[in-house]
């Protein structure tokens, strides 16, 4: 018998038939059914009506313990007073002004002032503005066309950081897209002599965290085994930390790693969920990226300036990254603990702050699926192919609680499947 | 884009290898081989393409690849002359089994036609029911082998055949056919039987659906939010294969 009874999910569809109607897909993206392949999607929720700390409750009332986090964007729990506050009085002063706010001064010397390889900050919006900076500013500083990525690679959804068979993307798009394999120096020597140097740069994220396979941790002496290629090849090193960022180290992904890259992407956890990404780089790539022909609308919005500043402020007085990495330790091992008393291999990867999660009991994740969504549908909320996300709102009793409702869905799985046992 | 060679490969194993399942599941189709007195082979030989034999007997049709033994052995120049033949708009002229042309203008032609009248139903033949299913469960079968023509001939669809990990995807409508997408290094096989292990599952919840989804009348990520259309299990190969189906449908379009 299950000791946390199943959620219902009848107002998020009722929501979601409204929304096909006038919503492509309902919920398109990462946050949809189809991107976040819930399966099966009858135990998870739609639409949300409110969150707090590291809770989110849906459109049926329905309590979740979020270890997803917005997909990166909550890191100090949702509704944090010091980052709301600053926010709320920041949009009192102005936000989209015609000059931008004296915060955005603010912002970016606290960036510089955090980030061990930053001389400077562009903001923007999302993590795909910075990546694409990036991209352009690494093709104008060498005059160089090809561009290198690591297999597995996703740096956002712009046509250049796209695959050739995706739906609306032209070939010529991504022709000068060069994929090598992670951990092969070998390879990227190969990939450059094949393109006869002519590469502008390498970006990546700071180790593999792609969906659908175990995360691979990458180490200081690959970095700066890479670090050291680009120099020698003239190659601009490119970090993408949207999703890691400030999550492994404040000063920087590069930084945990032990090198400097040359432009390093911030989003998700710069402002606590208001809307900012940033593109740092090293003062040699300043006048390059100040060349580049690029700006948005609300990229110099001063709220989310003021939020991350206080964001900033609480990430380093609390230690999140210390904190993160002792957190999601616990939690992953009472995980692996309760899969293994009732007889299932779960196989945690990636860094503690962003676990990987799967169930090692069989090669199509099915199981794996079917054990995330017993916990979803019982108010533990994590993904089945995605890395998770911990946030500094989570205390050791939601550490416990997610504890004992992932042992009670493992439970459940285990009486569905009683031919695991023979 | 669409490439000619790939088009001729979709046309040979995906089209005209629908005709095993005409003949299975039709009463006319079954009623026009029944008059084969001896067992008739039929061979497809395209230079620079593809090869395959059909087999007929008076109580069904299996496609074999290559060219086989045959009785009626037609070669077609190029691609571009297999595609017309399909088409309509060119002749095939055997060179071997001369004595057979009654089978090629009488048998062959017949169930040809009854194919494409099932294929490219009018809205009034599919008020019928039963014409319905049969037409639905054709072109199942013809997109399920086409899919594996596509990621294996189409330089997109190679792309996205690629990025897939070896084992069976089972492609299946509920209480219906279903077929088994088999991937090994990054090459696909299509077998027109279900998958007893699959890694993934891509399953549509009626014939209905699957007819309106085949036909662009609905929209495949709704469906999937609806839980219509049930994925599971390793969905990198599912989102793989369903980019290789955007691709099907240009050249069956």
């Amino acid at each position: 018998m299950s000791k946390f009874p199943e959620y219902k999910h009848d107002k998020s569809h009722e929501y979601f038939d409204r929304a096909i109607k006038v919503i492509p897909s309902g919920i398109y993206g990462h946050l949809g059914p189809a991107e976040g392949l819930w399966v099966p999607v009858s135990k998870w929720p739609f639409y949300s009506e409110r969150a707090q700390g590291t809770y989110f409750w849906d459109v049926d009332g329905n309590k979740y313990i979020d270890f997803m986090c917005a997909y990166g964007p909550n890191v100090l729990g949702y509704n944090d007073p010091d980052v709301d506050a600053a926010a709320q009085k920041q949009y009192k002063l102005g936000n989209c002004t015609t000059s931008p706010s004296k915060v955005m001064v603010e912002a970016a010397e606290n960036l510089v002032d955090t980030v061990a390889s930053a001389d400077w900050a562009f903001f923007a919006k999302n993590g795909s503005d910075t990546t694409t900076l990036a991209v352009m500013t690494a093709r104008a500083h060498t005059h160089k066309k090809k561009m290198f990525f690591l297999k597995g690679f996703y740096h956002g959804d712009f046509q250049w950081a796209q695959k050739v068979d995706y739906p609306g993307i032209l070939p010529e798009e991504v022709a000068n897209n060069v994929t090598v394999p992670w951990f092969d120096m070998q390879a990227l020597e190969d990939a450059y002599n094949a393109c006869d140097g002519d590469v502008a740069g390498l970006i990546a994220q700071p180790y593999d965290h792609g969906n659908f396979s175990d995360n691979r941790c990458a180490s200081k002496e690959y970095w700066q085994a890479v670090r050291k290629f680009c120099d020698e090849k003239g190659m601009v090193l490119i970090f993408d930390d949207v999703r890691t960022g400030f999550r492994l180290d404040i000063a920087g992904s590069d930084h945990y790693y032990g090198i400097k890259a040359d432009l390093i992407c911030f989003c998700k956890a710069l402002a606590n969920g208001y809307n900012m990404s940033a593109l740092c780089g090293g003062e040699h790539m300043k006048s390059t990226v100040s060349g580049v022909t690029y700006t948005g609308s609300y990229w110099m919005s001063a709220a989310p300036f003021a939020a991350s500043l206080a964001c900033i402020s609480k990430m380093k007085k609390l230690d999140t990254p210390k904190m993160f990495r002792e957190m999601g330790t616990k939690l992953t091992d009472g995980f692996k603990a309760a899969g293994k008393e009732h007889g299932f291999d779960l196989v945690v990867s990636g860094e503690p702050a962003l676990f990987y999660l799967r169930i090692a009991n069989d090669d199509s994740l099915m199981l794996h699926q079917e054990w995330i969504s017993e916990c979803v549908s019982r108010g533990l909320f994590l993904a089945s192919h995605h890395n998770h996300f911990m946030n500094a709102a989570i205390t050791d009793a939601d550490i416990k609680k997610a504890i004992e409702i992932a042992e009670d869905a493992f439970s459940v799985v285990e009486k569905n499947h009683p031919e695991l046992k023979g | 884009m669409t490439d000619t060679k790939t088009l001729a490969y979709l046309n040979m194993y995906a089209v005209l290898g629908t005709l095993e399942n005409l003949c299975e599941l039709d009463s006319k189709a079954q009623e026009i081989i029944s008059c084969l007195k001896k067992p008739v082979s039929l061979c497809f030989d395209v230079k620079g393409g593809p090869s395959a034999t059909l087999k007929f007997t008076n109580k069904g049709c299996r496609m074999e690849d290559g060219v086989r033994d045959c009785d009626i052995y037609i070669p077609v120049a190029s691609c571009e002359k297999f595609n017309g033949i399909i088409d309509g708009v060119v002749t095939p002229f055997p060179l071997k089994g001369l004595t057979k042309i009654g089978f090629l203008l009488k048998t062959f032609t017949a169930l040809t036609d009854r194919l494409s009248e099932l294929m490219k139903p009018t809205e009034e033949a599919l008020k019928d029911r039963a014409f319905f299913e049969l037409s639905t469960k054709l072109t199942f079968y013809t997109i399920s082998v086409a899919l594996a023509q596509v990621g294996n001939q189409d330089a997109i669809g190679k792309a996205s055949a690629s990025y897939m990990l070896d084992g069976d995807v089972s492609f299946l409508i509920k209480n219906g056919p279903a077929a088994t997408i088999r991937i090994k290094d990054n090459h696909l096989v299509t077998l027109k039987t279900k998958a007893e292990k699959p890694r993934a599952i891509m399953q549509f919840d009626s014939l209905d659906l699957a007819y309106d989804l085949f036909n662009g009348r609905i929209n495949s990520l709704e469906c999937i939010g609806r839980g219509t259309v049930e994925i599971r299990g390793m969905l990198s190969m599912v989102d793989n294969m369903n980019r290789i189906l955007d691709r099907v449908a240009l050249y069956l379009g």
